[in-house]
């Protein structure tokens, strides 16, 4: 996408094609709320389509410029709602942690969907579950070296999409 | 040798996640540490992926463990709609405010007064242009009103009240009715339009107020579309 090109309705109409989901997951994690999450996406398009002349995809991705943007909508909700009561709605609880160590969890949990069901499998029930490498792989009817393997891979995996999604370590 | 030493690292390699997670049994990990020692390739590829483990804390597994949140299939649509206004508004506010600069001289007449009405509009229908008068100094407000099937769509343009003020907008009927019309914040360094709407149609809207604080400012509406006459008034309110 060309400098300033956010400025014409079709590049925000595919702007939110690519982006919308990830953006509206991240705000729906941090606000716990789907009314405020779209109002927080909705924000973001809205002052992305206003400065659409300085964006530079020099200096950043559109994603990387959207995810800025979203965290200043954020944070600018999140003061609004201070004087209100929090809202949970559909089970998820807003984030009460800063935003952006919410941003990093709400990035593995994401990397964590996206990675085969194998690995996430053994990486759930051996870190998060915290069972026996041994006891999983007789569930699985896999070696224990098997799991091992998985886990190995599973982290390989994670690595991979997590610097897709732009995490630098 | 090479081969034997690839196959050498292959074999501890695939251990390297559960040491990463500290789930290693002794003995398996003092072979694998004692490997990394002498090959740097393996201990870079342990750091790493130890940056990785490090992280897995952080998310919560009863949030991934569901699929991701979705927003509204209309979400997309509104953003365009917004979008869509907006630039819109930025059209006729631009054309309106040429309109003002040609009219300058007879706006300077009328000093308190101006409605401003130019061609425009869909179907041929004339778009109402209204400039509120008798402002305290630094105060702006402009509003061009719409007519529409359901009403009218109002475009307003503050400037100058208190940032964060809540603004609520209405049209007064020709009983004297308030007829409500929306809300908007005003920003400091915001220069957009709110875009608003009201079931009240055009032909009988005789004034729009705006709410600003705890002030009302208020505006008429000559709906017929003849020659400006207006007043702007400044009520308190009680």
């Amino acid at each position: 996408m060309q400098s300033g090109a956010l400025k014409r309705e079709r590049d925000v109409r595919e702007a939110y094609a690519a982006h919308s989901g990830e953006l509206y997951g991240f705000a729906m994690r941090s606000l716990g709320d789907s009314g405020l999450a779209e109002e927080a996406v909705q924000e973001t398009f809205v002052r992305a389509w206003r400065a659409g002349d300085r964006f530079d995809p020099q200096i950043g991705s559109l994603r990387t410029w959207l995810f800025a943007i979203l965290r200043n909508v954020v944070i600018d909700l999140g003061r609004a709602r201070a004087v209100r009561p929090g809202v949970a709605e559909g089970g998820i609880e807003p984030s009460v942690e800063p935003l952006e160590q919410a941003l990093l969890a709400w990035q593995i949990e994401e990397a964590m969907r996206r990675i085969g069901e194998d690995h996430r499998h053994v990486l759930v029930e051996t870190h998060y579950r915290g069972r026996p490498y041994a006891e999983v792989a007789a569930e699985l009817g896999v070696p224990e070296g098997t799991v091992k393997s998985r886990v190995y891979y599973g982290l390989r995996a994670l690595r991979v999409v997590l610097e897709e999604m732009g995490y630098e370590d | 040798m090479k081969t034997d030493r690839s196959d050498n690292c292959r074999d501890w390699r695939l251990l390297l996640g559960a040491y990463a997670l500290g789930d290693l049994p002794e003995e398996e990990r003092a072979g694998l540490e004692a490997h990394l020692e002498g090959c740097p390739e393996c201990r870079a590829e342990a750091e790493s992926l130890d940056s990785v483990a490090r992280l897995l804390p952080l998310a919560d597994l009863d949030r991934f463990s569901h699929p991701a949140p979705q927003p509204s299939p209309d979400l997309g649509r509104q953003i365009a709609a917004t979008i869509g206004n907006e630039r819109r508004a930025g059209r006729r506010r631009r054309r309106w405010r040429a309109g003002l600069a040609l009219s300058g001289a007879v706006a300077a007449a009328a000093a308190v007064l101006a409605i401003v009405v130019l061609p425009g509009g869909g179907g041929g229908q004339p778009e109402q242009h209204v400039k509120f008068g008798s402002l305290p100094g630094g105060i702006q407000i402009y509003a061009t009103l719409e007519p529409h099937a359901y009403g009218t769509e109002i475009h307003m343009y503050v400037k100058g009240v208190r940032s964060g003020t809540l603004c609520r907008v209405y049209l007064r009927g020709p009983r004297g009715e308030r007829v409500p019309a929306g809300t908007f914040t005003y920003r400091w360094g915001d220069d957009s339009t709110a875009v608003l709407s009201s079931a009240l149609d055009l032909s009988r809207t005789r004034a729009i107020g705006v709410h600003a604080g705890n002030r009302t400012f208020v505006a008429p509406v000559d709906a017929a579309g003849a020659t400006a006459r207006a007043k702007s008034n400044q009520e308190d309110l009680t």
